[in-house]
């Protein structure tokens, strides 16, 4: 029977899920394998195992409870080992390095930050802050929208200017939230934010973190800014250096040109 | 000190939280090498529709109809819309260049918003109701004026 693994944390964690449903259907009973100083939250894995909707989220809830107790290495979805062996043979095998991260991480939760702008707000931005833009528009208006090349040209202009805007405000943004934060991650590309950045927050701090965001909502409101955490640090698993702030608008880079 | 609940965003969140947390499920946390990964055939199910400004013939056309709509459907308006950021935008001390930003736009654009509204009354009836994001700026505008 091969194993499903959740995460690893400390074997001293005071709360650890056990018994618990995990992934399949009907759920697997979560199992804790212990290995030295260390712990791997795991279940059976079921036949079959599919990245549905529902055991993505069973991975989730269940890393969010064990992280609620204290500190866990989440694992990526889908890691599945040969056997329990395997598990304790890992944690036995890279104990140092798991211990060592645990230690980093502990008492730290990630945020995640997206935001989009509110198009209309920032197409007034365009408007108001070139004259050219506002120009086109208002002769494409009065020729009751304009020819398609008028269209063309008009689109291009804004668009080229939105996206100066998104680079812009997706700095802006990092700038704004990095101080709260002991590392930051930028997420995944290719899914349209202008930004997706994952922060680093002790928890004691989480209340300024948020109250930062705030300000950030305030001080942006052309911005549309989602916020999820407290979460396992998905994003700080391994160590590395912070990306630097530039690459903070990834997602635009699909279809440039 | 715990000053979060543990998690605001899990289980019975709605969907939007949902697929941002997803997201970080699939594409970060800890890979063992010596572990398997289930096949992530069939992902496809968590794209995310979102817009992004892509260099395309539909992206200029779609901008150069806001940009005509802009003012048309800049008048006052009744949507619920979004208050809370209409609240944030007057509320806040330290709101600097983007207000300003927004106000000067409302400015220069004013004009054309008089004659559209003076237009628009009758036409409002029949206008599609614009999305939820273009009611804030209408409400804004309404404030500023």
């Amino acid at each position: 029977m091969s194993t499903y693994v959740y995460g690893i944390t400390a074997g001293t964690h005071p709360a650890l899920p056990e018994g618990t449903g995990g992934v399949g259907d009907p759920p697997r009973g979560i199992r804790i394998l212990k290995e030295g100083g260390l712990a791997a939250v795991v279940s059976d894995a079921p036949e079959g195992l599919r990245p549905k909707r529902r055991e993505l989220l069973a991975h989730q809830n269940v890393l969010s409870e064990v992280g609620a107790g204290g500190c866990v290495l989440p694992m990526r979805f889908g890691s599945v080992a040969p056997d329990d062996s395997a598990v304790t043979g890992v944690l036995a095998e890279r104990a140092d390095h798991y211990e060592e991260r645990l230690r980093a991480l502990d008492g730290r939760v990630e945020y995640n930050i997206k935001a989009t702008h509110v198009e209309e707000a920032v197409l007034h931005h365009v408007m108001a802050q070139n004259p050219e833009v506002r120009a086109l528009a208002d002769a494409n208006r009065q020729a009751g929208g304009g020819s398609y090349e008028d269209k063309i040209r008009l689109g291009e202009m804004v668009a080229a200017a939105v996206k100066d805007k998104e680079a812009e405000d997706a700095t802006v943004l990092e700038r704004a939230l990095e101080p709260g934060a002991d590392a930051i991650s930028v997420g995944p590309e290719s899914t349209g934010w202008l930004a997706n950045v994952s922060f680093l927050v002790k928890r004691e701090s989480a209340e300024e973190f948020l109250a930062a965001v705030e300000r950030v909502r305030g001080d942006m409101p052309h911005l549309e800014v989602r916020v999820n955490g407290p979460l396992p640090p998905y994003s700080f698993v391994e160590p590395g250096p912070a990306e630097p702030a530039g690459t903070a608008a990834g997602g635009m880079d699909v279809g440039t040109e | 000190m715990s000053v979060v609940p543990a998690q605001q965003s899990g289980g019975g969140g709605g969907s939007s939280g949902l697929y941002d947390v997803l997201e970080l499920v699939l594409d970060r946390g800890l890979v063992i090498d010596a572990f398997v990964r289930v096949s992530l055939v069939g992902i496809e199910i968590l794209k995310i529709d979102v817009r992004v400004v892509v260099a395309s013939v539909d992206t200029y056309l779609r901008f150069a109809e806001a940009c005509n709509r802009l003012d048309l459907e800049s008048g006052p308006r009744k949507d619920p819309g979004l208050p809370d950021l209409v609240g944030k935008m007057t509320e806040s001390g330290a709101k600097g260049k983007s207000k300003g930003a927004l106000s000067g736009a409302a400015e220069t654009i004013s004009d054309a918003f008089k004659q559209a509204r003076e237009e628009g009354d009758s036409e409002r009836q029949t206008t599609s109701r614009p999305r939820a994001r273009k009611t804030a700026a209408s409400r804004r505008k309404e404030e500023q004026e």
